[in-house]
Protein backbone atom coordinates (compact mmCIF):
# COMPACT_ATOMS: atom_id res chain seq x y z
CA UNK A 1 0.00 0.00 0.00
CA UNK A 2 2.88 2.49 -0.49
CA UNK A 3 1.76 4.95 -3.26
CA UNK A 4 3.12 7.97 -3.60
CA UNK A 5 0.80 10.38 -2.18
CA UNK A 6 0.78 11.50 1.20
CA UNK A 7 -1.66 15.03 0.87
CA UNK A 8 -4.87 15.14 -0.73
CA UNK A 9 -6.47 18.39 -2.28
CA UNK A 10 -10.00 17.90 -1.49
CA UNK A 11 -11.63 20.47 -4.19
CA UNK A 12 -10.05 22.56 -7.03
CA UNK A 13 -9.15 26.21 -5.56
CA UNK A 14 -8.50 25.20 -1.93
CA UNK A 15 -5.59 27.17 -0.25
CA UNK A 16 -4.61 24.09 2.16
CA UNK A 17 -3.74 20.21 1.55
CA UNK A 18 -4.77 16.89 4.07
CA UNK A 19 -1.65 14.71 5.26
CA UNK A 20 -2.54 11.37 4.59
CA UNK A 21 0.50 10.21 6.69
CA UNK A 22 2.58 12.32 8.67
CA UNK A 23 4.66 14.36 6.70
CA UNK A 24 8.13 15.49 8.36
CA UNK A 25 9.59 18.90 7.87
CA UNK A 26 11.68 19.35 4.96
CA UNK A 27 9.92 16.09 3.50
CA UNK A 28 8.03 16.28 -0.58
CA UNK A 29 4.22 16.47 0.35
CA UNK A 30 2.35 15.02 -2.74
CA UNK A 31 -0.97 14.68 -4.26
CA UNK A 32 -1.97 11.58 -6.70
CA UNK A 33 -3.10 14.13 -8.92
CA UNK A 34 0.93 15.47 -9.34
CA UNK A 35 0.84 18.45 -6.50
CA UNK A 36 4.21 18.48 -4.70
CA UNK A 37 5.82 20.91 -2.94
CA UNK A 38 8.07 20.74 0.59
CA UNK A 39 6.67 20.96 4.03
CA UNK A 40 8.53 23.33 5.97
CA UNK A 41 7.61 21.80 8.78
CA UNK A 42 6.03 18.80 10.72
CA UNK A 43 2.14 17.74 9.42
CA UNK A 44 0.77 15.02 11.29
CA UNK A 45 -1.98 13.11 9.70
CA UNK A 46 -5.18 14.50 8.81
CA UNK A 47 -3.77 18.38 9.63
CA UNK A 48 -3.84 21.29 6.91
CA UNK A 49 -0.41 22.46 5.13
CA UNK A 50 -0.63 25.72 3.11
CA UNK A 51 -0.41 25.03 -0.25
CA UNK A 52 0.61 28.98 -1.05
CA UNK A 53 1.50 31.87 0.86
CA UNK A 54 -1.74 32.71 2.94
CA UNK A 55 -2.22 36.23 4.08
CA UNK A 56 -3.42 37.64 7.83
CA UNK A 57 -7.08 37.87 7.93
CA UNK A 58 -7.52 35.75 4.99
CA UNK A 59 -10.11 32.10 4.37
CA UNK A 60 -8.96 28.89 4.90
CA UNK A 61 -10.86 26.63 2.28
CA UNK A 62 -11.04 23.29 2.55
CA UNK A 63 -13.05 21.38 -0.02
CA UNK A 64 -14.35 24.78 -1.59
CA UNK A 65 -15.95 26.05 2.07
CA UNK A 66 -14.07 28.40 4.37
CA UNK A 67 -13.38 26.71 7.50
CA UNK A 68 -11.44 29.50 9.13
CA UNK A 69 -9.62 32.48 8.90
CA UNK A 70 -6.14 33.24 9.86
CA UNK A 71 -5.01 34.91 12.64
CA UNK A 72 -1.35 35.81 10.73
CA UNK A 73 0.03 35.47 7.52
CA UNK A 74 1.18 32.00 6.95
CA UNK A 75 3.91 30.47 4.53
CA UNK A 76 3.75 28.03 1.91
CA UNK A 77 4.78 24.74 3.35
CA UNK A 78 3.80 25.46 6.63
CA UNK A 79 0.93 23.97 9.43
CA UNK A 80 -2.02 25.62 9.45
CA UNK A 81 -4.08 24.49 12.55
CA UNK A 82 -5.12 26.43 16.00
CA UNK A 83 -2.07 28.52 16.13
CA UNK A 84 -2.47 30.50 13.05
CA UNK A 85 -5.92 30.33 12.84
CA UNK A 86 -9.62 31.30 14.39
CA UNK A 87 -12.92 30.21 14.50
CA UNK A 88 -16.03 32.37 12.38
CA UNK A 89 -18.01 30.46 15.39
CA UNK A 90 -16.28 28.98 18.65
CA UNK A 91 -13.35 30.31 20.08
CA UNK A 92 -10.81 27.41 19.96
CA UNK A 93 -8.87 28.32 22.99
CA UNK A 94 -11.81 27.61 25.36
CA UNK A 95 -11.89 24.12 26.81
CA UNK A 96 -14.18 22.13 25.27
CA UNK A 97 -14.71 18.26 25.77
CA UNK A 98 -14.92 15.94 22.34
CA UNK B 1 -15.85 13.24 -13.83
CA UNK B 2 -17.86 10.07 -14.87
CA UNK B 3 -22.04 10.16 -15.00
CA UNK B 4 -24.64 7.18 -14.68
CA UNK B 5 -26.92 5.90 -17.54
CA UNK B 6 -30.07 8.14 -16.13
CA UNK B 7 -33.33 6.31 -15.25
CA UNK B 8 -32.80 3.38 -17.31
CA UNK B 9 -33.32 0.46 -15.19
CA UNK B 10 -30.13 -1.34 -14.62
CA UNK B 11 -29.00 -4.59 -15.80
CA UNK B 12 -29.98 -6.91 -12.51
CA UNK B 13 -31.73 -4.09 -10.48
CA UNK B 14 -35.06 -5.71 -9.21
CA UNK B 15 -37.85 -4.56 -7.15
CA UNK B 16 -41.26 -5.24 -6.17
CA UNK B 17 -44.07 -2.81 -7.30
CA UNK B 18 -46.43 -1.25 -4.46
CA UNK B 19 -50.01 0.21 -4.32
CA UNK B 20 -48.66 3.75 -4.58
CA UNK B 21 -46.29 3.29 -7.39
CA UNK B 22 -43.17 3.20 -5.28
CA UNK B 23 -40.67 0.19 -5.42
CA UNK B 24 -39.03 -1.98 -3.07
CA UNK B 25 -35.90 -3.84 -2.98
CA UNK B 26 -36.50 -6.32 -0.26
CA UNK B 27 -39.74 -7.42 0.54
CA UNK B 28 -40.06 -7.95 4.21
CA UNK B 29 -42.34 -8.78 6.56
CA UNK B 30 -42.69 -6.70 9.44
CA UNK B 31 -43.25 -7.48 12.86
CA UNK B 32 -44.22 -4.25 15.01
CA UNK B 33 -44.96 -4.00 18.56
CA UNK B 34 -46.73 -1.17 19.64
CA UNK B 35 -45.85 -1.13 23.78
CA UNK B 36 -42.27 -2.53 24.99
CA UNK B 37 -44.67 -4.76 27.04
CA UNK B 38 -45.84 -6.57 23.34
CA UNK B 39 -41.78 -6.49 22.59
CA UNK B 40 -40.44 -9.77 23.83
CA UNK B 41 -43.74 -11.78 22.28
CA UNK B 42 -42.96 -9.96 18.44
CA UNK B 43 -39.43 -10.95 19.03
CA UNK B 44 -40.48 -14.54 19.62
CA UNK B 45 -42.53 -14.42 16.50
CA UNK B 46 -40.17 -13.07 14.45
CA UNK B 47 -36.99 -15.19 15.72
CA UNK B 48 -37.23 -18.07 13.66
CA UNK B 49 -37.51 -15.92 10.30
CA UNK B 50 -35.12 -13.13 11.04
CA UNK B 51 -32.99 -14.31 8.32
CA UNK B 52 -35.65 -15.01 5.72
CA UNK B 53 -36.90 -11.77 5.92
CA UNK B 54 -39.02 -11.00 8.81
CA UNK B 55 -37.74 -8.14 10.39
CA UNK B 56 -39.00 -6.55 13.74
CA UNK B 57 -39.56 -2.95 14.62
CA UNK B 58 -41.71 -1.15 17.45
CA UNK B 59 -42.51 1.57 19.62
CA UNK B 60 -41.82 0.88 23.58
CA UNK B 61 -43.55 3.76 24.49
CA UNK B 62 -47.10 3.61 26.44
CA UNK B 63 -48.49 7.11 25.51
CA UNK B 64 -49.61 8.88 22.33
CA UNK B 65 -47.65 10.39 20.72
CA UNK B 66 -48.17 11.64 16.93
CA UNK B 67 -44.48 11.54 16.08
CA UNK B 68 -44.62 7.89 16.98
CA UNK B 69 -47.20 7.13 15.29
CA UNK B 70 -46.10 9.41 11.76
CA UNK B 71 -43.09 7.69 11.54
CA UNK B 72 -44.50 3.82 12.23
CA UNK B 73 -47.10 4.75 9.41
CA UNK B 74 -44.23 5.02 7.39
CA UNK B 75 -42.24 2.55 7.92
CA UNK B 76 -45.03 0.17 7.74
CA UNK B 77 -45.97 1.51 4.51
CA UNK B 78 -42.60 1.51 3.37
CA UNK B 79 -41.63 -0.24 -0.39
CA UNK B 80 -39.41 -2.64 1.56
CA UNK B 81 -42.06 -3.88 2.97
CA UNK B 82 -45.00 -6.53 1.70
CA UNK B 83 -46.93 -7.97 4.87
CA UNK B 84 -47.10 -6.62 8.55
CA UNK B 85 -47.80 -7.93 11.77
CA UNK B 86 -48.50 -6.00 14.55
CA UNK B 87 -48.70 -6.96 18.19
CA UNK B 88 -50.52 -4.82 20.52
CA UNK B 89 -50.50 -5.81 24.14
CA UNK B 90 -54.28 -4.32 24.59
CA UNK B 91 -53.93 -1.42 27.04
CA UNK B 92 -51.42 0.80 25.68
CA UNK B 93 -52.27 3.79 23.98
CA UNK B 94 -51.35 3.54 20.68
CA UNK B 95 -53.87 3.63 17.84
CA UNK B 96 -53.69 0.33 16.75
CA UNK B 97 -56.71 0.17 14.62
CA UNK B 98 -56.22 3.43 12.55
CA UNK B 99 -52.31 2.01 12.06
CA UNK B 100 -53.56 -1.34 10.82
CA UNK B 101 -56.50 0.52 8.79
CA UNK B 102 -53.13 2.82 6.79
CA UNK B 103 -51.77 -0.43 5.85
CA UNK B 104 -54.66 -2.06 4.86
CA UNK B 105 -55.09 0.74 2.57
CA UNK B 106 -52.09 1.13 1.77
CA UNK B 107 -52.90 -2.62 -0.36
CA UNK B 108 -50.33 -4.98 2.49
CA UNK B 109 -51.43 -8.12 3.83
CA UNK B 110 -51.41 -7.01 7.83
CA UNK B 111 -53.01 -8.87 11.27
CA UNK B 112 -53.06 -7.19 14.30
CA UNK B 113 -52.59 -10.03 17.49
CA UNK B 114 -53.75 -8.33 20.96
CA UNK B 115 -51.48 -10.13 23.36
CA UNK B 116 -54.53 -9.78 26.10
CA UNK B 117 -57.24 -11.22 23.29
CA UNK B 118 -55.46 -14.10 22.30
CA UNK B 119 -54.94 -15.76 25.33
CA UNK B 120 -51.38 -14.31 26.73
CA UNK B 121 -47.71 -15.23 25.46
CA UNK B 122 -47.94 -18.59 24.03
CA UNK B 123 -50.77 -18.63 21.82
CA UNK B 124 -49.94 -15.03 20.28
CA UNK B 125 -46.67 -16.62 19.77
CA UNK B 126 -48.00 -19.58 17.69
CA UNK B 127 -50.82 -17.76 15.60
CA UNK B 128 -48.26 -14.67 14.80
CA UNK B 129 -45.10 -17.54 13.88
CA UNK B 130 -47.56 -19.10 11.64
CA UNK B 131 -48.80 -16.22 9.86
CA UNK B 132 -45.39 -14.66 9.39
CA UNK B 133 -44.56 -18.06 7.96
CA UNK B 134 -47.46 -17.82 5.49
CA UNK B 135 -46.87 -14.35 4.47
CA UNK B 136 -42.90 -15.43 3.79
CA UNK B 137 -44.28 -18.09 1.61
CA UNK B 138 -46.99 -15.45 -0.43
CA UNK B 139 -44.30 -13.02 -1.16
CA UNK B 140 -41.83 -15.23 -2.36
CA UNK B 141 -43.99 -16.02 -4.98
CA UNK B 142 -44.71 -12.28 -6.00
CA UNK B 143 -43.09 -10.99 -9.08
CA UNK B 144 -40.11 -8.65 -9.24
CA UNK B 145 -40.05 -5.70 -11.50
CA UNK B 146 -36.93 -3.77 -13.37
CA UNK B 147 -35.53 -1.12 -11.05
CA UNK B 148 -33.73 2.05 -12.15
CA UNK B 149 -31.55 4.36 -10.27
CA UNK B 150 -34.31 7.03 -10.16
CA UNK B 151 -36.83 4.68 -8.46
CA UNK B 152 -34.40 4.64 -5.55
CA UNK B 153 -34.33 7.02 -2.19
CA UNK B 154 -30.98 6.75 -0.78
CA UNK B 155 -30.06 8.35 2.59
CA UNK B 156 -26.50 9.25 3.93
CA UNK B 157 -25.20 8.68 7.83
CA UNK B 158 -21.85 8.54 9.73
CA UNK B 159 -21.24 7.15 12.72
CA UNK B 160 -18.10 6.68 14.72
CA UNK B 161 -16.32 9.05 12.54
CA UNK B 162 -12.28 9.49 12.85
CA UNK B 163 -9.46 12.32 11.84
CA UNK B 164 -9.51 10.43 8.02
CA UNK B 165 -13.21 10.74 7.78
CA UNK B 166 -13.97 14.01 6.27
CA UNK B 167 -11.42 13.04 4.21
CA UNK B 168 -11.42 10.04 2.65
CA UNK B 169 -15.14 8.27 3.02
CA UNK B 170 -17.44 11.63 3.32
CA UNK B 171 -16.00 12.98 0.86
CA UNK B 172 -16.37 10.11 -1.50
CA UNK B 173 -19.91 9.62 -0.08
CA UNK B 174 -20.30 13.13 -1.25
CA UNK B 175 -19.14 12.34 -4.93
CA UNK B 176 -21.80 9.31 -4.74
CA UNK B 177 -24.42 10.99 -3.77
CA UNK B 178 -23.45 13.39 -6.82
CA UNK B 179 -23.40 10.59 -8.95
CA UNK B 180 -26.78 9.32 -7.82
CA UNK B 181 -28.30 12.55 -7.87
CA UNK B 182 -27.29 13.05 -11.62
CA UNK B 183 -29.01 10.18 -12.25
CA UNK B 184 -32.11 10.80 -11.38
CA UNK B 185 -32.14 9.12 -8.05
CA UNK B 186 -33.34 10.76 -4.57
CA UNK B 187 -30.59 11.64 -1.66
CA UNK B 188 -31.37 12.64 1.67
CA UNK B 189 -28.39 13.59 4.30
CA UNK B 190 -28.76 14.61 8.15
CA UNK B 191 -27.54 15.64 11.14
CA UNK B 192 -28.25 19.18 11.72
CA UNK B 193 -26.43 19.59 15.00
CA UNK B 194 -23.31 18.83 13.07
CA UNK B 195 -23.59 21.09 10.09
CA UNK B 196 -23.09 24.38 12.25
CA UNK B 197 -20.61 26.60 10.22
CA UNK B 198 -22.22 25.10 6.94
CA UNK B 199 -25.64 26.90 6.35
CA UNK B 200 -24.45 29.81 4.55
CA UNK B 201 -22.90 27.47 2.03
CA UNK B 202 -26.01 25.23 2.70
CA UNK B 203 -28.06 28.34 1.39
CA UNK B 204 -26.22 28.83 -1.31
CA UNK B 205 -27.04 25.44 -2.65
CA UNK B 206 -30.97 26.17 -2.03
CA UNK B 207 -32.66 26.30 -5.05
CA UNK B 208 -35.10 29.00 -3.61
CA UNK B 209 -34.68 31.71 -1.12
CA UNK B 210 -37.10 30.29 0.79
CA UNK B 211 -36.13 27.38 0.94
CA UNK B 212 -32.45 29.03 1.77
CA UNK B 213 -33.60 30.68 5.22
CA UNK B 214 -35.46 27.43 5.96
CA UNK B 215 -31.96 25.42 5.91
CA UNK B 216 -30.73 28.39 8.20
CA UNK B 217 -33.26 27.87 10.35
CA UNK B 218 -33.18 24.01 10.85
CA UNK B 219 -28.97 24.41 11.75
CA UNK B 220 -30.19 27.76 13.84
CA UNK B 221 -32.71 25.20 15.65
CA UNK B 222 -29.76 22.40 15.91
CA UNK B 223 -27.73 25.15 17.71
CA UNK B 224 -29.85 26.47 20.19
CA UNK B 225 -31.42 23.08 21.03
CA UNK B 226 -27.96 21.45 21.62
CA UNK B 227 -26.66 24.86 23.93
CA UNK B 228 -29.70 24.52 25.68
CA UNK B 229 -28.80 20.68 26.41
CA UNK B 230 -25.48 21.69 27.26
CA UNK B 231 -23.77 19.98 24.79
CA UNK B 232 -20.13 21.13 23.60
CA UNK B 233 -19.23 20.05 20.03
CA UNK B 234 -15.30 21.11 19.28
CA UNK B 235 -12.78 20.36 21.57
CA UNK B 236 -9.47 18.18 22.61
CA UNK B 237 -9.41 14.92 20.79
CA UNK B 238 -10.67 16.82 17.49
CA UNK B 239 -7.82 19.04 17.29
CA UNK B 240 -5.93 16.44 18.03
CA UNK B 241 -7.33 14.82 14.41
CA UNK B 242 -5.76 18.24 12.74
CA UNK B 243 -9.68 20.03 12.83
CA UNK B 244 -8.35 23.69 13.80
CA UNK B 245 -12.67 24.93 14.12
CA UNK B 246 -15.75 23.67 14.60
CA UNK B 247 -16.75 24.81 11.26
CA UNK B 248 -14.38 22.49 9.85
CA UNK B 249 -15.23 19.29 11.54
CA UNK B 250 -18.67 20.57 10.62
CA UNK B 251 -17.44 20.07 7.09
CA UNK B 252 -16.45 16.78 7.63
CA UNK B 253 -19.79 15.30 8.52
CA UNK B 254 -21.52 18.04 5.17
CA UNK B 255 -18.77 16.62 2.92
CA UNK B 256 -21.63 13.47 2.34
CA UNK B 257 -23.80 16.00 0.98
CA UNK B 258 -21.47 15.96 -2.53
CA UNK B 259 -22.37 19.37 -4.59
CA UNK B 260 -25.21 19.13 -6.01
CA UNK B 261 -28.60 22.02 -5.50
CA UNK B 262 -30.39 21.20 -2.52
CA UNK B 263 -34.44 20.67 -3.71
CA UNK B 264 -35.78 20.30 0.19
CA UNK B 265 -35.84 20.15 4.29
CA UNK B 266 -37.32 17.46 5.21
CA UNK B 267 -39.00 15.98 8.63
CA UNK B 268 -39.05 12.64 9.60
CA UNK B 269 -41.51 10.72 8.05
CA UNK B 270 -41.92 13.15 4.93
CA UNK B 271 -40.89 11.95 2.09
CA UNK B 272 -39.33 13.92 -0.72
CA UNK B 273 -41.25 15.77 -3.75
CA UNK B 274 -39.14 14.35 -6.53
CA UNK B 275 -35.84 13.11 -6.83
CA UNK B 276 -32.77 15.13 -6.08
CA UNK B 277 -31.11 16.15 -2.74
CA UNK B 278 -32.76 16.52 -0.10
CA UNK B 279 -31.58 17.64 4.06
CA UNK B 280 -33.71 15.79 7.12
CA UNK B 281 -33.95 17.96 10.14
CA UNK B 282 -33.41 15.73 12.88
CA UNK B 283 -33.88 17.95 15.81
CA UNK B 284 -37.08 18.71 18.08
CA UNK B 285 -39.19 21.59 17.46
CA UNK B 286 -40.44 23.81 19.93
CA UNK B 287 -38.61 24.16 24.03
CA UNK B 288 -36.05 21.27 24.90
CA UNK B 289 -38.34 17.89 25.57
CA UNK B 290 -38.05 14.41 26.17
CA UNK B 291 -33.81 15.27 26.33
CA UNK B 292 -31.24 14.27 22.98
CA UNK B 293 -33.03 14.65 20.07
CA UNK B 294 -31.67 11.36 18.81
CA UNK B 295 -29.93 8.77 21.50
CA UNK B 296 -27.57 7.39 18.65
CA UNK B 297 -27.08 6.55 15.20
CA UNK B 298 -29.96 3.92 14.59
CA UNK B 299 -32.63 6.52 15.46
CA UNK B 300 -31.75 8.89 12.63
CA UNK B 301 -31.25 5.97 10.79
CA UNK B 302 -34.79 5.18 11.56
CA UNK B 303 -35.60 8.79 10.65
CA UNK B 304 -34.66 8.78 7.06
CA UNK B 305 -36.16 5.35 6.19
CA UNK B 306 -39.39 6.54 7.92
CA UNK B 307 -39.35 9.67 4.71
CA UNK B 308 -38.79 6.62 2.27
CA UNK B 309 -34.76 5.05 1.95
CA UNK B 310 -34.78 2.24 0.69
CA UNK B 311 -30.78 1.95 1.49
CA UNK B 312 -28.41 4.21 3.63
CA UNK B 313 -24.76 4.55 2.63
CA UNK B 314 -23.21 4.67 6.12
CA UNK B 315 -19.68 6.16 7.07
CA UNK B 316 -17.44 5.22 10.20
CA UNK B 317 -14.11 5.49 11.26
CA UNK B 318 -13.80 3.47 14.11
CA UNK B 319 -15.47 0.75 12.90
CA UNK B 320 -19.56 0.84 13.20
CA UNK B 321 -21.31 -2.38 12.68
CA UNK B 322 -25.13 -1.92 12.65
CA UNK B 323 -27.70 -2.07 10.09
CA UNK B 324 -31.57 -1.30 9.90
CA UNK B 325 -34.54 -3.54 10.00
CA UNK B 326 -36.49 -1.96 7.03
CA UNK B 327 -33.30 -0.58 4.99
CA UNK B 328 -30.08 -2.30 4.22
CA UNK B 329 -26.94 -0.32 5.29
CA UNK B 330 -23.97 -0.13 3.14
CA UNK B 331 -21.08 0.45 5.23
CA UNK B 332 -18.27 2.80 4.14
CA UNK B 333 -14.88 2.78 6.34
CA UNK B 334 -12.34 6.07 6.21
CA UNK B 335 -9.24 4.06 7.13
CA UNK B 336 -7.32 0.70 5.76
CA UNK B 337 -6.62 -0.12 9.26
CA UNK B 338 -10.21 -0.94 10.53
CA UNK B 339 -10.99 -2.40 7.33
CA UNK B 340 -8.78 -4.78 7.78
CA UNK B 341 -9.41 -5.41 11.04
CA UNK B 342 -13.36 -5.52 10.46
CA UNK B 343 -13.70 -6.45 7.01
CA UNK B 344 -16.76 -8.61 7.39
CA UNK B 345 -18.79 -5.66 8.59
CA UNK B 346 -17.25 -3.17 5.93
CA UNK B 347 -18.55 -3.22 2.01
CA UNK B 348 -16.60 -0.08 1.15
CA UNK B 349 -13.17 0.80 2.02
CA UNK B 350 -12.32 4.69 1.49
CA UNK B 351 -8.62 3.89 3.43
CA UNK B 352 -7.42 3.27 0.41
CA UNK B 353 -7.25 7.81 -0.40
CA UNK B 354 -5.55 7.89 2.46
CA UNK B 355 -3.06 5.31 1.24
CA UNK B 356 -2.95 6.60 -1.87
CA UNK B 357 -3.74 4.06 -4.26
CA UNK B 358 -7.16 5.64 -4.74
CA UNK B 359 -8.93 8.85 -5.31
CA UNK B 360 -12.36 10.33 -3.58
CA UNK B 361 -13.87 9.07 -7.38
CA UNK B 362 -12.60 6.31 -7.29
CA UNK B 363 -14.20 4.93 -3.80
CA UNK B 364 -17.83 7.28 -4.94
CA UNK B 365 -17.79 4.77 -7.94
CA UNK B 366 -17.56 1.82 -5.27
CA UNK B 367 -20.09 3.09 -3.21
CA UNK B 368 -22.49 3.91 -6.15
CA UNK B 369 -21.26 -0.18 -7.21
CA UNK B 370 -22.32 -1.04 -3.97
CA UNK B 371 -25.45 0.50 -3.77
CA UNK B 372 -26.64 -1.15 -7.43
CA UNK B 373 -25.52 -4.49 -5.86
CA UNK B 374 -27.45 -4.08 -2.74
CA UNK B 375 -30.78 -3.24 -4.85
CA UNK B 376 -29.75 -6.28 -7.02
CA UNK B 377 -30.82 -8.44 -3.89
CA UNK B 378 -27.33 -9.48 -2.94
CA UNK B 379 -27.15 -8.91 0.67
CA UNK B 380 -24.74 -5.97 2.27
CA UNK B 381 -22.31 -7.43 5.01
CA UNK B 382 -24.71 -5.93 8.03
CA UNK B 383 -27.70 -7.84 6.20
CA UNK B 384 -26.00 -11.03 5.77
CA UNK B 385 -24.69 -10.99 9.60
CA UNK B 386 -28.12 -10.49 10.37
CA UNK B 387 -28.10 -7.17 12.02
CA UNK B 388 -31.72 -5.18 11.97
CA UNK B 389 -31.33 -2.85 14.67
CA UNK B 390 -34.10 -0.25 15.35
CA UNK B 391 -35.09 2.13 17.77
CA UNK B 392 -37.76 4.95 18.05
CA UNK B 393 -38.16 7.04 20.97
CA UNK B 394 -40.60 10.16 21.64
CA UNK B 395 -39.90 13.61 20.16
CA UNK B 396 -42.18 16.71 19.06
CA UNK B 397 -42.26 18.30 15.17
CA UNK B 398 -44.22 20.57 13.94
CA UNK B 399 -45.33 20.87 10.35
CA UNK B 400 -42.95 21.60 7.49
CA UNK B 401 -43.24 25.76 7.19
CA UNK B 402 -44.06 26.81 3.36
CA UNK B 403 -40.99 26.44 1.08
CA UNK B 404 -39.50 23.49 2.33
CA UNK B 405 -40.47 21.24 -0.69
CA UNK B 406 -40.44 21.83 -4.54
CA UNK B 407 -43.75 22.31 -5.94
Amino acid sequence: MAGAANLIILAAGDNVGIALRDIRAGERAATLTGVSLQALEDIPQGHKLALGDIGEGQDIVRFAMKVAVTRAAIGQGRLVHVHNVASRYLNNDEDHYE
Amino acid sequence: MSSLATSAPRAGMRGFRRQDGRKGIRNYVLVAYLVECAHHVARMIAAPHQMEGAQLIGFPGCYPSDYAERVMTALTTHPNVGAVLLVSLGCEEFQRSRLKAAIAASGRPVELLTIQACGGTAATVAQGRSWVAEQLTALAAMESVPVALSDLVIGTKCGGSDGLSGVTINPAVGHASDLLVDAGATVMFEETCELIGCEEHMARRATTPELAEALRGAVRKADAYYTALGHGSFGGGNIKYGLSTLEEKSLGAYAKSGSRPIRGLLKPGVRPAGPGLYLMDTVNDGPVRYGIPNINDTQTITEMVASGCHLILFTTGAGSVVGQAVAPVIKGVSNSRTYRRMQGDMDVNGGTIADGVETVEDVGRHLVDAVIAAASGAPTKSEALGHQEFVLSYKTYEALGPGCLPV
